[in-house]
């Protein structure tokens, strides 16, 4: 034995936390019996009326006494279960389990969170904490995949049932007008009275009835049986499955004793009380067997609960102090007996006769067994008295569940006695009767476990025993204690007496048919596991086709769902544009236009060039759609935007026409570029596909271009017939800009001045789109087979692109133009003319920009143009190469700070962010300049906008007119 | 405080773009600058939710002293303040992940500048008052975002930016379109502005401007796109797939929040006097995500895309919240916003962290499946995340959970009530499964962790923000259920803006 084993150490002192709290819950009995209520409220979150805290009644005492006293003795059980049984096991390494005792501790606080919380939120937060750490103990062992199934099986269902009980107790507080017991006692009458009465019950029952293992939520605990036998004992008999009981018990006063209440607990407890108790006699796992008994034995306290009668609250406190007691302790035998013989197999036990060597072991679970089994002199007698007792009174004894109660006495008797014997007595078959050789090996093999180890199992039977007697005591203590909990729980005063012999009554006869029985049932035991235990009714839960069935559809509906997801981008935006039409539809949003208006056919000064503008527009537009060359169809496009641009100067708006203008005339220029940069046999490749799609797909793209193009035309019909408008800010703006921005042209001043701030992001917006162009095509497609380790290196590079090191990204230098073609000499001296005659355009421009058409965008594309002729002329490494202060980065960035600057700067001057302002007139320097021109926040505005666009676009040019990667095609 | 103060927020990282821009060949310098920038900016942001709360009034800031509606005005409200500080220290915990990420997307030059107008475009999203500007922040949100994604390591990281970048321009045609329309019918951007036209208008009872409903779809539609609602949500697990780790976490925990806080103002201030036909919508959309996303999440086999799918449910939490409208539906909504937005950051820098842990770097549950028994530390925090996630006690997201379900029952929508417990059970079953496959199965042979990877330090923290967020859920409820109120009396924000009305 692995004496330097610091599990047990671990156990002893753990267990001091339990035990200590134990006693000072076992002081608090007299106050609490004598009506005093202790009480700790705390604001957790005041804004919401919620008051939340801890009291202790009777009821919460009656739990908590049992958590604090049985999860000692488990803790210091589980300190030796976690030690190898005998030196011939690998030694665990020390402290190697202590996450174990974290958990139970853990747990612990959480369940007497639970039982001792005075409101529904405090309750539910700890009520999902014992569901999560039984996940984690479920799942303790959890490189085995039966107990991860278990785990997720128990979380899932619990975590269900907490959903609806969330909601449940919610709309209890709602109702009731607060989150506190007391509260919502007090108004039980509205409660009942409630329309959402029947939800609310249905709600907290399901949350209930799956903590509780109730039919049909049951099955989870059969597989929750993978956790560590302790943490079995503990939570999954003794202490979390009674959540679910406590619960009701504790709502009873709100929400009970209305038909609705007697015929859902009612039922649903018999159903589990009948079908734990029989299949429990099907079992071939130790454990499992347990594990159903409980489910019935949890049937059986719903029921009671659901009877509501004073009686009936008597009978669940005395079973549940009983049950807790002798199946806790026939769980940690269980544990024992796998601990030594590494099995819980019945028919493999019943080769061993443990009983002759493990014969403490034995005499330890005598005591738990007698008491489940329902026999005199022991609290499990008292149990099956109490409870027949209360279904016989009220509720007329309804006969079947007297009788049912009956069979699940005698079952579980039947349990017991299986238990008992098939686990430690030797199988009568003779010639199974092991050799001598066979039995020296068992001796050393099997043996008593320390006493240690079975302190805890062998307390609780003695308890089983000692407690029974508690009425020779005046006001003994479980008498005070049931008495104290089932007043709590019914909310009026409860007669207790607990005296094992109460006369020659109806639940003494009952009692005894259920002995009778039960002895019968015991004895043919094997005779009828064998002949029904084939039968698919009483099979081992493993996944229950309920569960299953729930798993599947899950899967099921999850594969429909993702697969809309397919990653075709023409999806996704075919449906987005369904879904706008939908919105469209669905507010009534879509307006006919008036066709007839006289603005359209009203004669007007260049109507001629109106219309002509118009018919390019279109003409072109259409022509870009239809091209069969990609060339072509850019080139269109740019017509198509030209005559935008003649359209805008009609208006007359020459600076927005201006701007249109280059900006197309850019857009063409980076567009061929990009175009250039895709192998042709690509572009016709795709070209074909495109053509030979599907008639119905086509239609349906015609559908939807078609819709979204007719959604538009009706946009645009009906803003022209909608003019001519009445803007409340036009005005403004004529009357304030010269004055204040000192602009002549409305245009400029909100664009510097008015709306400076949308031009300040707008040309943030321009320099992240050079900068994302810029690393998505210099190293971002490229990425795969490029050397990635030195991207700081090459980031570096990247402003100086002359620089040998692009030999890095095998490129050679070259002095060729764009497409490795060599411009004519005139065309490379133009360009070399062109761009300085540019930079003293854009310059004028931003000077003057402020009263003319015109400003820093127009000059800095300008100048972006001329460079991007000196790329076609040189390619772009030479074009870099000549001018060195093109280096985008730092274009861009300084264009972002001198506007920065330019609007702080007013600040200087008392005035706030943007305001406009003549530096020149401030200082005095307007006298040296030229007429009309004038250094303001606009003239710095124009100088940054006009960087960050060179910037931005030269970027642009830069990266497009670099000589693709080889693309093979 | 200056009202000036006001505009800080959007100009301390944009200036620190700026220089950033100018640090491209001192990597470190910029990456350092770039966290400094962050810490200023935010530490202003918290300024001045204190400073609104203290003084319980707006604050507002008419750029270049115009007076509405003629230029541009910045409000700080409670709302606003509260998203900016979620939105700035989500993206700083951002920048802390990226500044210990393997990512060689993050070394490039531009990288962090581009963090940095991402932050500019979400701030100035959600303080601006004026339509057109909203437009133009969103633009800068979709290009920086685009770009960033675009430089991710990932094989498809350019086609995952190019859906995004596409989506996202369908939104900004919308937006643009919507612009267009409001100002035909009202003449004016300004929101407040707008605001009492629109109610005069509807209290009047005649016709609205032919074009005004249209334009309230497009704003609609707008804000559908970006907060990823259904159908609109396409972008969504394409994107996070392949982004960077640092990115995907952002946009799924802030960037999509600035669609929900635009349902907000749509709600409370621009059209309020058509927001019971707004919410109906909101409501089936929330309900249709809820249910829609928590299966796709069920459905996934990919981390980053399952929180992709799990972002689209919990936004469905948040459309019925407001939906539901009322004091409470709202603050519901604001709470989940900030919450969802810490968890969900943390739960995709710990799949990142996974990937970058991995052999192979991605967050497939195939490539990662068992690599947890390296990474224990990792699984205690995705664990709790999960937790969160799940809206269990006593993390964050309980806190935001039981708001929803209680503005649900206050205002009694059982049906879609039902929709999002429902959500709820399969959000608790897939994030459970993640962490069973991650940490509890072992290993397949030849499994093992790479000894380099990405930091936990940003999850770290941001799963302890979750926790003390659901310890101390007071501290954020109560100042949503203000924030709530003061949404709910558009009056004040107008009046702050636009004294002369």
């Amino acid at each position: 034995m692995a004496s330097m084993d610091k599990h047990r150490y671990l156990g002893w002192a753990s267990a001091a936390i339990p035990a200590g709290l134990f006693a000072w819950f076992a002081a608090q009995l007299p106050a609490i019996a004598a009506g005093a209520k202790l009480s700790y409220t705390f604001n957790w979150l005041p804004t919401l009326g919620l008051q939340t805290g801890f009291s202790l009644d009777g009821l919460s005492l009656l739990f908590a006494l049992l958590i604090t006293g049985i999860g000692s003795l488990v803790l210091i059980y589980a300190g030796y279960y976690f030690t190898p049984h005998n030196a011939t096991e690998p030694a665990t390494r020390p402290f190697s389990e202590a996450r174990f005792f974290a958990y139970i501790l853990l747990f612990m606080v959480c369940m007497l969170g639970v039982v001792t919380a005075s409101d529904v939120i405090t309750l539910f937060i700890f009520w999902e904490g014992t569901s999560i750490v039984s996940f984690l103990l479920v799942a303790y062992k959890y490189k085995d995949a039966e107990a991860r199934r278990g785990a997720t099986k128990a979380l899932i269902i619990t975590g269900g049932g907490g959903v609806a009980l969330l909601a449940g107790l919610l709309m209890l507080a709602n109702v009731a007008g607060s989150t506190q017991f007391s509260a919502i006692f007090a108004q039980a009458a509205l409660v009942k009275a409630s329309p959402l009465y029947p939800v609310m019950l249905g709600l907290v029952a399901l949350g209930a009835f799956t903590k509780s293992a109730q039919f049909p939520a049951h099955h989870w605990l059969p597989n929750a049986m993978s956790a560590p036998t302790p943490a079995s004992a503990y939570l999954h008999s003794a202490t979390m499955v009674k959540a679910g009981i406590y619960l009701m018990a504790r709502l009873f006063p709100a929400l009970g004793g209305s038909e609705l209440w007697f015929g859902l607990l009612v039922s649903a407890g018999f159903i589990t009380m009948i079908l734990g108790a029989v299949k429990g006699l099907f079992q071939q796992d130790l454990k499992a067997v347990l594990a159903y008994s409980t489910i019935s034995q949890l049937g059986v306290l719903m029921m009671l609960i659901g009877w509501g009668s004073s009686t009936a609250m008597k009978a669940l406190a005395v079973g549940t102090i009983a049950h807790a007691l002798y199946k806790g302790a026939m769980f940690l035998m269980a544990g024992i007996v796998d601990h030594s013989a590494h099995t819980r197999d019945l028919g493999a036990l019943r080769t061993l006769g443990l009983r002759k060597y493990m014969p403490l072991t034995f005499a330890a679970t005598i005591l738990p067994a007698l008491s489940m089994a329902g026999l005199p002199p022991l609290l499990g007698f008292l149990g099956k008295e109490t409870l027949l007792a209360a279904i016989e009174e009220a509720h007329g004894g309804l006969i079947v569940v007297v009788f049912g109660a009956i069979l699940a006495g005698a079952f579980t008797l039947a349990q017991a006695a299986m238990l008992l014997f098939d686990t430690f007595s030797h199988a009568s078959h003779p010639k199974s009767h092991p050799s001598e050789a066979a039995n020296h090996a068992h001796a050393a093999k099997y043996s008593d476990p320390p006493f240690g180890f079975l302190l805890g199992p062998a307390l609780l039977g003695v308890l089983s025993l000692v407690l029974a007697f508690d009425w020779l005591l005046e006001a003994g203590p479980i008498t005070t204690l049931v008495g104290s909990a089932a007043k709590a729980a019914y909310g009026d005063k409860v007669k207790v007496d607990l005296a094992l012999f109460q006369g020659f009554n109806l639940p003494l006869l009952m009692s005894a048919m259920a002995i009778a029985i039960g002895l019968g049932i015991a004895q043919y035991r094997h005779r009828l596991r064998t002949k029904f235990g084939s039968l698919w009714l009483l099979q081992p839960v493993r996944m229950d086709a309920l569960y299953h069935g729930f798993m599947r559809s899950l899967e099921f509906t999850a594969k429909q769902a993702t697969g809309l997801q397919n990653g075709s981008i023409r999806t996704y935006l075919s449906l987005m544009f369904i879904g706008f039409g939908a919105l469209t539809l669905w507010f009534g949003a879509w307006r006919w236009p008036a066709i007839a208006n006289p603005f359209l056919i009203e004669a007007q000064p260049l109507q001629a060039l109106r219309i002509f503008s118009l018919l390019l527009v279109v003409a072109a537009a259409l022509a870009s759609v239809l091209a069969r060359r990609d060339l072509t169809a850019i080139i269109a496009l740019g017509a198509s935007g030209l005559g935008v641009a003649l359209v805008i100067a009609l208006e007359p708006s020459p600076d927005v026409a201006l701007v249109q203008i280059i900006v197309d005339i850019l857009t063409t220029v980076i567009l061929v570029m990009a175009m250039d940069r895709l192998p042709v046999k690509m572009r016709d490749a795709a070209y074909k596909i495109e053509r030979q799609e599907h008639i119905l797909t086509r239609l349906r793209h015609l559908t939807i271009a078609g819709g979204a193009g007719l959604f538009m035309f009706m946009v645009c019909l009906n803003a022209l017939s909608g003019r001519p408008r009445n803007s409340i800010v036009t005005p403004f703006y004529e009357q304030q800009s010269k004055p204040f921005t000192g602009a002549a042209d409305i245009v400029g001043a909100i664009v510097v001045d008015f709306r400076g701030f949308d031009t300040m992001i707008e040309i943030t917006v321009f320099g992240v789109a050079g900068a994302a162009i810029y690393s998505l095509l210099r190293y971002a497609t490229q990425k795969h087979g490029d050397d990635l380790e030195n991207a700081d290196n090459i980031t570096q590079i990247a402003d100086r692109p002359a620089v040998p090191n692009l030999e890095i990204l095998g490129r050679a230098t070259s002095t060729r133009g764009i497409g490795g073609r060599v411009p004519s000499a005139l065309v490379q001296l133009a360009a070399q003319a062109i761009l300085p005659i540019s930079i003293i355009v854009a310059f004028v421009h931003m000077l003057y920009g402020h009263d003319q058409p015109g400003d820093g965008f127009t000059a800095g594309v300008i100048v972006a143009i001329a460079v991007g002729l000196m790329v076609l002329a040189y390619g772009q490494i030479d074009t870099f190469k000549r001018l060195r202060w093109l280096r985008p980065g730092y274009l861009i960035g300084s264009g972002w700070l001198v506007v920065m600057l330019g609007s702080l700067s007013p600040i200087l001057w008392g005035q706030v962010f943007f305001s406009p302002f003549d530096f020149s007139v401030a200082t005095g320097l307007d006298r040296f300049l030229p007429v009309g021109a004038s250094i303001s926040t606009s003239f710095l505005f124009e100088i940054a906008i006009c960087l960050t666009v060179i910037g931005s676009a030269s970027w642009m040019l830069q990266t497009f007119a670099r000589e693709p990667a080889k693309i093979t095609d | 405080m200056n009202s000036q103060d006001a505009i800080l927020p959007i100009a301390i990282p944009l200036a620190g773009a700026g220089v950033a821009m100018l640090l491209r060949g001192w990597p470190k310098a910029q990456r350092l600058w770039t966290f400094g920038i962050l810490m200023a900016s935010l530490a202003m942001c918290v300024n001045l939710l204190n400073h609104v709360f203290s003084s319980s009034k707006p604050l507002v800031f008419q750029l270049g002293g115009w007076a509405a509606p003629f230029g541009i005005s910045i409000v700080v409200d409670a709302l606003s303040a509260i998203m900016i500080v979620m939105v700035q220290f989500v993206m700083l915990m951002g920048c802390i992940y990226a500044l210990d990420a393997k990512d060689i997307a993050k070394r490039y030059s531009v990288f962090m500048p581009l963090f940095l107008t991402l932050t500019v475009g979400l701030t100035g999203a959600m303080l601006t008052g004026d339509t057109f500007n909203l437009f133009v922040f969103m633009e800068l949100i979709v290009i920086s975002a685009a770009a960033l994604t675009a430089m991710s390591d990932d094989r498809s990281g350019t086609e995952a930016a190019y859906k995004y970048f596409y989506i996202s321009q369908l939104a900004t045609i919308f937006l643009l379109l919507a612009n267009g329309l409001i100002y035909m019918s009202y003449g004016t951007l300004n929101m407040a502005d707008l605001a009492i036209r629109i109610k005069t208008d509807a209290l009047a009872g005649g016709p609205m401007p032919p074009m005004f409903t249209l334009a309230m779809v497009c704003f609609f539609a707008t804000f559908m796109i970006k907060c990823a609602a259904f159908p609109f949500h396409f972008w969504q697990p394409d994107f996070h797939a392949a982004a960077p780790t640092a990115v995907s976490a952002m946009l799924s925990s802030v960037v999509v929040k600035s669609g929900v806080y635009g349902f907000i103002r749509m709600t409370t201030l621009l059209f309020e006097p058509f927001a019971p036909q707004l919410q109906q919508v909101l409501m089936l959309i929330g309900a249709i995500g809820v249910i829609y996303g928590g299966f796709s999440a069920f459905g996934t086999h990919h981390a980053k895309r399952m929180f992709a799918y799990s972002t689209l449910a919990q936004i469905g939490f948040m459309l019925m919240g407001i939906g539901w409208g009322g004091t409470l539906g709202i603050a519901a909504a604001i709470v989940f916003m900030v919450n969802h937005a810490l968890i969900k950051s943390a739960m995709l820098m710990l799949s990142g962290y996974l990937a970058s842990k991995a052999q192979i770097k991605s967050a497939s549950f195939e490539n990662i499946k068992g690599l947890g028994k390296y990474l224990p530390q990792s699984g205690v925090l995705f664990f709790v995340g999960s937790m969160a996630l799940a809206g269990l006690p006593p993390l964050n997201g309980f806190v935001s959970k039981m708001m929803v379900f209680r503005a649900g029952i206050e205002a009694e929508q059982w049906a879609w009530l039902a929709a999002i417990g429902l959500a709820s059970l399969l959000t608790l079953i897939y994030t459970m499964r993640a962490f069973q496959w991650v940490w509890f199965v072992p290993p397949a042979a030849g499994v093992k962790a790479k000894k380099d990877g990405d930091s936990l330090f940003a999850p770290t923290v941001l799963i302890l923000a979750c926790v003390v967020l659901g310890i101390w859920g007071e501290s954020l409820v109560s100042v949503a259920i203000q924030a709530s109120e003061w949404v709910q009396q558009p009056a004040a924000y107008i009046a702050a803006v636009h004294p002369a009305k």
